[in-house]
């Protein structure tokens, strides 16, 4: 029985984990439908802080990454292609691995790596402080206050962070096709169309609304779980960001064997 | 407006706090739970207050169940309750001042209102001076009465104190005397205090729960 048991614990664990995120993803749309027109004020407010950190602050450094490998992936793909007419699949190949894949992956690895270890710290230390008790002592909803917030911002900011990542993607990978074949902009425009499709786009809000979900709540999870003492922060930011990365990357899996499979 | 009936509950570290509690507390009635450090008052009036959840036992304010339930969550926008902290309670990321008016922002109310409100409360607890500055740049004592003035502005029907007067000079402390009588003796709210005994304030009834003796409500004294 003994060995059953320890068997079965991390399965058990894992489904509560999965219990406790369905919760938290609940309770959060629940105070979302029953906002009130005079709390919207307070939460935007909220909603517009998590923007600013989460997309706005991190734009230079996603456009700046993304910059670089679009420019990295065309300099490999020609090195290996070069003998086979590279310069006509550039279209495909940024589609494929830039925009359908890594775009929006890598997107998700920024944001974990600077919001979410920051939202589980800031969840953990409110937790030790009383605040979040506070909060629901006096009639703030907390599901409301700071995840309704922190999720929409996130969200948000995914979305505009992957146009971004995008758009600085295909910025470095036509310098390095300009500099290298002398392509053209509308060549190299007209290729990344063709090879684009609708199922592309939806593949890429599904993931942001995906990704940026798992980021929120596991955030919020792991944060919100800090009970006794501040040792336990620094440990819920490193299992935030290993079970968010773990997530994503399921997610990710999951999507492109639905969509392109 | 307080129900209580067999309420259990266990300090964090597993000790058990109260075992079959029952209590009964009218609109205008005021508690005292009495007990030294380390016995778990304020643990109590967190499993009272709804935000720590008890081992078994039945907890209603107002006739709305607060355990078995959703907690202090179950009473947004049913009933008013503030609860002022011992040591932090604040949003550290807020002025004084946003923490003193973020519940009444929430209740809805006009941003006039939340102003006349916050700006009387902050000066009824003399803190005006440091009202923009964020908890950690202020005195433990201007924090505590930072509790009292969101407690205040919020103007509750259920009041939890757990040891307001601690840490507190003399002048602060008859300012938060002051305010805690007024409670006491108001009709339509009513008052959940915890302390070590000594900080009662005089002239209203408190019915006494002392934690050292039977862990069980005595008659009004």
């Amino acid at each position: 029985m003994a060995f059953l048991a320890r068997i079965g614990a991390p399965a058990r664990g894992f489904l509560e984990f999965l219990g406790d995120q369905a919760h938290l993803v609940w309770r959060t749309l629940r105070s979302g439908l029953a906002l009130r027109a005079g709390q919207l004020a307070v939460v935007g407010g909220q909603t517009k802080l998590q923007i600013r950190f989460t997309g706005l602050d991190a734009g230079v450094l996603v456009a700046g990454t993304a910059l670089l490998l679009g420019a990295v992936t065309l300099i490999q793909a020609f090195s290996q292609l070069s003998g086979l007419g590279a310069e006509n699949y550039i279209g495909t190949l940024m589609v494929l691995i830039i925009l359908r894949e890594l775009g929006p992956l890598l997107t998700a690895v920024l944001v974990i790596g600077r919001s979410a270890t920051a939202i589980a710290a800031e969840l953990g230390t409110m937790q030790l402080n009383g605040e979040v008790d506070a909060l629901a002592a006096h009639g703030v909803d907390p599901y409301r206050y700071l995840l309704l917030p922190r999720w929409v911002g996130v969200l948000v900011a995914v979305f505009a962070l992957v146009v971004c990542f995008d758009a600085a993607a295909l910025g470095g990978g036509f310098l390095v096709a300009r500099l290298k074949y002398g392509i053209t902009w509308g060549f190299f425009m007209e290729s990344v169309r063709q090879a684009l499709s609708n199922l592309d786009f939806t593949a890429t809000l599904l993931k942001v609304f995906f990704f940026s979900g798992a980021i929120t709540f596991h955030a919020c999870h792991f944060g919100l779980g800090v009970r006794r003492s501040q040792t336990e922060v620094p440990q819920a930011v490193t299992r935030t960001v290993v079970s968010a990365l773990v997530a994503v990357f399921v997610v990710d899996g999951l999507l492109a064997a639905c969509f392109y499979f | 407006m307080l129900q209580v009936r067999g309420l259990a509950c266990a300090l964090p570290d597993g000790r058990p706090l109260v075992e079959g509690l029952d209590l009964d507390l009218s609109p205008g009635q005021n508690l005292l739970v009495a007990g030294a450090d380390g016995m778990g008052r304020g643990h109590l009036l967190k499993v009272l207050a709804g935000t720590e959840r008890p081992r078994a036992g039945e907890v209603a304010v107002a006739g709305i169940p607060v355990w078995p339930g959703e907690g202090a969550l179950g009473l947004a926008g049913r009933v008013r309750m503030g609860f002022a902290f011992p040591t932090g309670g604040l949003l550290s990321n807020l002025s004084l001042a946003d923490n003193v008016a973020l519940p009444l922002r929430f209740l809805g109310l006009s941003r006039g209102e939340v102003a006349r409100r916050t700006g009387e409360a902050l000066t009824r607890l003399g803190l005006e001076p440091v009202a923009n500055l964020r908890p950690h740049a202020v005195s433990a004592a201007a924090r505590k009465h930072a509790n009292l003035a969101r407690v205040l502005a919020l103007g509750p029907e259920l009041i939890f104190l757990d040891a307001p007067l601690e840490g507190l000079d003399a002048t602060d402390r008859s300012l938060a005397l002051g305010l805690i009588s007024g409670w006491a003796l108001d009709s339509g709210c009513t008052l959940v205090l915890a302390t070590e005994g000594a900080d009662l304030p005089p002239g209203p009834d408190f019915q006494t729960l002392d934690l050292r003796a039977h862990h069980s409500p005595s008659e009004p004294s």
